[in-house]
């Protein structure tokens, strides 16, 4: 336990969480309001770094850190320097080490995972009306993406 | 500020001094620059889109244009922060140039959160900084992953062709990755429009009745289906019929179903209405079934079989269009109401007609598919997911455009193509070929 928390203080410090004055910029321009329907302040940027600062560990078990596309809009506007981003991707690596992979999309072919399941689903209802042959890309991560693609037309 | 971006603010000074037209192209010094042909027939179309085709044969995988697109994008030699990606194979001496294809139906932009693509006018799908929050959304829905993220400002990298003038193009030491507009001047669609004028002309208005059965002198021709029936309802055979029958069978034996496509009556008509009515309505399935038209060649065999008159030649589309011109043809109103009845047709599918229900074409589907030729689309030489122009102009809607977005070349049925070549004509990268039915190549891929 106590090394989780030492590993929790240093996402925190790497982030500058503890800056964060609330002023709430970063809820503004947050893209996930226009995502997600159920969009609300526990799924904000500030309401995750509230909870990681107050309830330390909890925020590892709190589906709402999946839904973060990890954008740069939030980092870009905070005032105090706070980078959400990095702050959500160092509690994601936290709780991907711990080994609870159900909440990630894992590549097909690589098996690592490269996006969190909220965000696929969000990609795949946006594109649900291409055709079935071009969806069974959005499977694979963005490199052997890539490397497919590059294989199947070199 | 490091010393770079000192550099560039000096140069983009002394570009505005009236130095050179742009900062960042030092490198494209190195080589003579290309100068963009100037066409004749570009004074009179529009400027067609641009495109970036990419030779994998040529690569070695130098690098040139991921440098001199990172330059672009921050203004110095940044391999990582280019838009364009090199995946070198050393094992197999494969590479590859990831680039954004600029899709027609861009599905970035349909994913992007905060609307900051677009697709412009000129068919540059662009990210506008402002509204892009660098989430990466468009590099999960790319198929390709074109959209590429920069390590060092987690922003998201993606081509916009240097707005028309591509630099990794023009500085490419190898010519892979090159600028082509495509086609200026489409010379096939021309030549059907003529000779599909004239043969209407001619079987229409100067020599009434001509399709069906024509005679000059010791030359004859009729209509094979025509003559099938004839047969049939007679119960003869005459062999100078047979004989001036065959000769619409050796035409479709060397050249596909050229008739329908090129000469046909009713295909001109379809293909004048086809130009104005919009295809929207969906046919319904038992309806959209190509077998049907074998159905309706059987029965009009077996119905003058069994009637002793050809009763199908009577309501033929085709053999009335070429009754009806002169004093003889306007009696015959009633009759040449199926041309626009079947002409309505066109608003569920193009030439749904030659699709589904022509007996003629169907005669000639059977002949057709022994025929001399074939059409290969070649999947690796085409740009997929940009395109897919030849699915979208065949009339006959044979090609498989989704296939083609797989990256498998489809197999064209020479069955139900009418050798119009609107596909050949159409493909801006060389793609869509004509081949003989034993050659095997496909382009792009080779000689197997």
């Amino acid at each position: 336990m106590t090394e989780e928390n030492n590993r929790l203080s240093q996402v925190k410090r790497f982030s500058g969480a503890a800056f964060c004055v609330e002023c709430g910029r970063c809820v503004a321009v947050c893209p996930m309001a226009e995502m997600y329907g159920n969009f609300s302040i526990e799924m904000s940027p500030r309401g995750i770094i509230r909870k990681a600062l107050t309830e330390g560990a909890e925020i590892l078990r709190d589906e709402n850190l999946w839904y973060c596309t990890e954008c740069n809009a939030g980092t870009d506007v905070c005032p105090q320097g706070v980078s959400c981003r990095d702050l959500v991707r160092g509690l994601r690596e936290m709780v991907l080490e711990e080994g609870r992979a159900e909440t990630v999309a894992s590549c097909r072919h690589c098996g690592k995972p490269f996006a969190a399941l909220p965000v696929e689903r969000f990609v795949f209802r946006r594109l649900e009306k291409e055709p079935m042959n071009v969806l069974v890309f959005l499977e694979y991560c963005p490199s052997c993406r890539r490397a497919l693609y590059s294989r199947r037309n070199a | 500020m490091n010393g770079g971006s000192e550099k560039a603010a000096d140069l983009r000074k002394s570009a505005e001094q009236g130095g050179k037209p742009c900062p960042f192209l030092e490198l494209g010094d190195l080589r003579p620059a290309l100068k963009p042909r100037e066409r004749f027939s570009e004074r009179f179309m529009p400027p067609r889109n641009g495109m970036l085709v990419f030779d994998p044969s040529r690569c070695t995988g130098c690098g040139t244009c991921e440098m001199v697109c990172g330059m672009r994008n921050v203004s110095r030699v940044a391999p990582a922060s280019a838009s364009v990606r090199v995946l070198r194979n050393g094992a197999e001496g494969r590479n590859f140039a990831v680039h954004c294809q600029h899709c027609r139906k861009p599905l970035c932009l349909e994913a992007c959160p905060t609307r900051a693509i677009s697709r412009g006018e000129d068919g540059i799908v662009r990210i506008d900084r402002i509204f892009c929050t660098g989430c990466g959304l468009c590099t999960m829905a790319c198929p390709e992953a074109a959209p590429l993220r920069d390590p060092a400002t987690q922003t998201i990298r993606k081509c916009d062709l240097c707005d028309g003038d591509p630099l990794c193009a023009r500085n490419c030491p190898e010519g892979a990755l090159t600028y082509t507009r495509g086609k200026a001047f489409r010379w096939i669609k021309g030549l059907r429009w003529t000779v599909q004028t004239l043969s209407f002309l001619l079987l229409v208005v100067i020599l009434v009745g001509t399709f069906c059965f024509f005679r000059a002198g010791v030359v004859s021709l009729s209509c094979p289906t025509g003559t099938l029936q004839n047969i049939a309802s007679t119960k003869t055979v005459i062999l100078s019929t047979v004989l001036s029958a065959l000769a619409l069978v050796v035409l479709t034996l060397l050249a596909g179903r050229l008739f329908c496509g090129w000469i046909c009556p009713f295909g001109f008509v379809l293909d004048l209405v086809g130009k104005v009515v919009p295809a929207k309505v969906r046919p319904p399935r038992w309806f959209a079934n190509r077998l049907n038209k074998y159905g309706v060649l059987a029965g009009a065999v077996g119905g003058s079989f069994a009637l002793g008159y050809q009763a199908f030649c009577t309501v033929c589309p085709i053999g009335t269009l070429c009754r009806s011109y002169g004093v003889q043809g306007f009696f015959r109103s009633a009759e040449l109401a199926i041309v626009p009845a079947l002409a309505a047709l066109e608003v569920t599918e193009r030439r749904s007609w030659c699709r589904y229900l022509c007996p003629v074409g169907a005669l000639l589907a059977l002949v057709a598919s022994a025929g001399l030729i074939k059409i290969v689309i070649g999947a690796k030489k085409c740009k997929k997911f940009s395109c897919i122009q030849c699915a979208e102009v065949c009339p006959m809607g044979i090609i498989d455009g989704d296939l083609l977005r797989e990256g498998v070349s489809p197999k064209v049925p020479m069955k139900e193509c009418i050798s119009c070549f609107r596909c050949v004509d159409r493909c801006p990268y060389g793609a869509a070929k004509i081949r003989f039915r034993w050659q095997k190549g496909i382009p792009g891929e080779g000689r197997p």
